[in-house]
Order: structure tokens, then sequence, then C-alpha cells
């Protein structure tokens, strides 16, 4: 195996990540190579930095801040949450409606044509009266 | 992990408190892992409220899947990446480079013994040290290094975090390391 791939070994296992069978290769090799011994120093140096660095705290007041932010922000959350419920709602409210006020035309219309039959029918008559009227004034009355 | 179950099911029965000891619990990791990545205290502090927030509000859609600092982490990984993005629209510049005073300062700072130098100073100077040379790094490294070296957790919990295999982790933090290793060369005049 190349000191590249052994490399990658060495960062695993600064990590406690790698097997029983690979870890006992790595240190035969490590009993051979000296730039790879080296190369563990320093990622151990690396570790080492991380470690002495410590952690860092946030800022003042943390939890005081963000309980603020969220007492602000629930009504807008509460908004969210429940809008597309609502706006759903009003949808279903206003399809309803629609169907309803279809439906009420649909009878109003069916009424309507029903009625407007029966006067076309009367009106027809009319004609009929009117017309024989006139043939009989056409063929009755005096020559001129 | 069944603790954090438990704060979870109470906050979503409604109990604010466990919201809150939740926060306490994980301020720090949150704060630090993000600060880690993006490299300013002030934007670290306004994501991490941000991503507190983010759990308030998700909290109804976590699954059992993973724990919850594997989500946790998830959520804080991903604000930053949103950070990151928002700043390349802007010109925000990190400091990364080093000058020849601090390079001397990390030097004895690091083979200096504990009574030599104050804990305090210590850990200031590693801190700004480590943080320009974490700064100076492409953002996939800096997530890798800050979740290995700064929250010390698993391979396993890594690809769980990052959504990546195994063996991209070894790979990953192998080539992070060379990188940051590059960066901090004056430590190593050997080579």
């Amino acid at each position: 195996m190349s000191c590249k791939k052994f490399r990658i070994l060495l960062s695993a296992y600064l990590d406690r990540e790698i097997t029983k069978d690979k870890e006992k290769e790595l240190l035969n090799h490590l009993n051979t190579c000296v730039d790879c011994v080296r190369e563990l120093e320093y990622l151990k140096q690396i570790k080492r930095m991380f470690i002495l660095k410590g952690k860092k705290e946030p800022q003042e007041f943390f939890e005081t801040r963000l309980f603020e932010l969220i007492k602000n922000k629930r009504k807008q959350l509460i908004w969210q949450l429940y809008f597309p419920v609502i706006k759903r709602t009003i949808m279903v409210i206003i399809i309803f409606f629609l169907i309803i006020a279809g439906w009420v035309n649909y009878k109003k219309l069916l009424y309507h044509r029903t009625t407007e039959t029966i006067s076309d029918l009367l009106v027809d008559d009319e004609i009929d009266e009117n017309f024989q009227e006139e043939l009989l004034v056409t063929y009755y009355s005096p020559l001129k | 992990m069944e603790e954090d179950f438990e704060l979870l099911a109470k906050f979503k029965n409604g109990d604010e408190q466990a919201f809150e000891s939740l926060v306490r619990k994980y301020k720090m990791a949150v704060f630090n892992t993000i600060y880690s990545i993006i490299g300013d205290a002030q934007e670290a502090d306004d994501v991490a409220q941000e991503v507190f927030l983010k759990v308030y509000t998700k909290a109804g859609s976590f699954k059992k899947k993973s724990s919850f600092p594997t989500w946790l982490y998830r959520i804080t990984v991903n604000s930053c990446l949103d950070e990151l993005r928002k700043r390349k629209d802007k010109i925000i510049s990190l400091e990364t480079e080093f000058d020849q005073d601090e390079e001397l300062k990390l030097k004895d700072v690091l083979a200096s013994k504990e009574e030599d130098i104050t804990e305090e100073l210590r850990r200031k100077e590693l801190e700004n040290i480590v943080q320009k040379a974490m700064n100076s790094l492409p953002e996939r490294d800096r997530i890798i290094l800050t979740l290995k070296e700064m929250e010390g957790l698993s391979y396993k919990e890594i690809s769980q975090i990052m959504k990546i295999s195994l063996a991209k982790v070894k790979v990953w933090l192998f080539r992070a390391r060379q990188k940051l290793k590059g960066k901090l060369s004056f430590l190593y005049p050997q080579e």
C-alpha cells in the first residue's frame, strides 16, 4: 500500500474510526515510515489546536432574545399554521355557495322556460288569430 | 437520546419549558458549529437564533428516524449553507491570512506548557488563529472539520448529517485536514 493510502488511514486512525486489521497494517507501516510518523504528529497537533481552542459562548441573553423572537413570531406562526386550513375552508364555502346559487338559478331557468313555453304558445295563438283575421280581410274585403 | 425524545414529546404537547431545556442543552453546540463554519460571531448568534426558531416550528415534523442531535445539526448545517449563499451576493471579507506575528504566537502557544501561559490567553490566540485558517477553507471542508474536530461527532453521525457515505466522510476529512495543514504550513518547516 502506498503512503498516500496510509495517510487516509492515519486520519481515520486519529479519529478511532479504523478496523482492527487496518490498524495493525498501519502500525506496521508506521514502524518503517518516518514521513508517515511525522504526518501523524502534525495531525495530532491540528487536533490539539481544536481542543485547546475551546468553545465560545453565544452573546448575552441568548435564551431571552430567542424567546422574545419566538413570542413575536408566534402570531405570525399561528397564522402560517392555520392559513392553509382557513384558505381551504373559505374555498369549500365559496364552492358550496356557487353550487347552491347554480342550482337555484337552474331551477329558476327551468321554471322560466316552462312559463315561457306557455306564453309562447299564447303568442302563437294570437299570431294565428291575427293571421286568420288578415286572411279573412284579404279574401273577403271588397275589391278595390 | 431518550431524554431528548422525552423533552421533544413534552414540547409537542405544549410544554414550553421542555423546549427551553433543549435550547439550554444545545445552544453551545449550535452556536459553535455555526461560528466555526461562517466565521463571524455576531452572524453566528443570529443564525443560531434562526436554527432554534426552525426547531420550534418544525418540531412537529421530527420523526424518530435519526437522533435529535443529528436532526438539529442537519438544520444547523443547512442554515449555515443558506447564510453562506446569501453572503455570496454581498462582499464580506473574513480574515484568512496570517501575519508573521500571529505565526510566532501560534508556535509559542502550541509549544508552551500550562504554567507558561494562562488558559484564557491560549484559548483566545488559538480561537483567532484556527478560525482564520478555517475561514480560508472551502465550505465543505469547514463543515466536516467542524463536525469532527469541534463537535466530536462520529463518522456515522457526520454521514447522516451531510448525507454522504462513510467512505466519503473518511476521504473528505483527510482532504480537509491536508488543506488545513497547508494553511498552517508555517508550523511544519520540515516539509
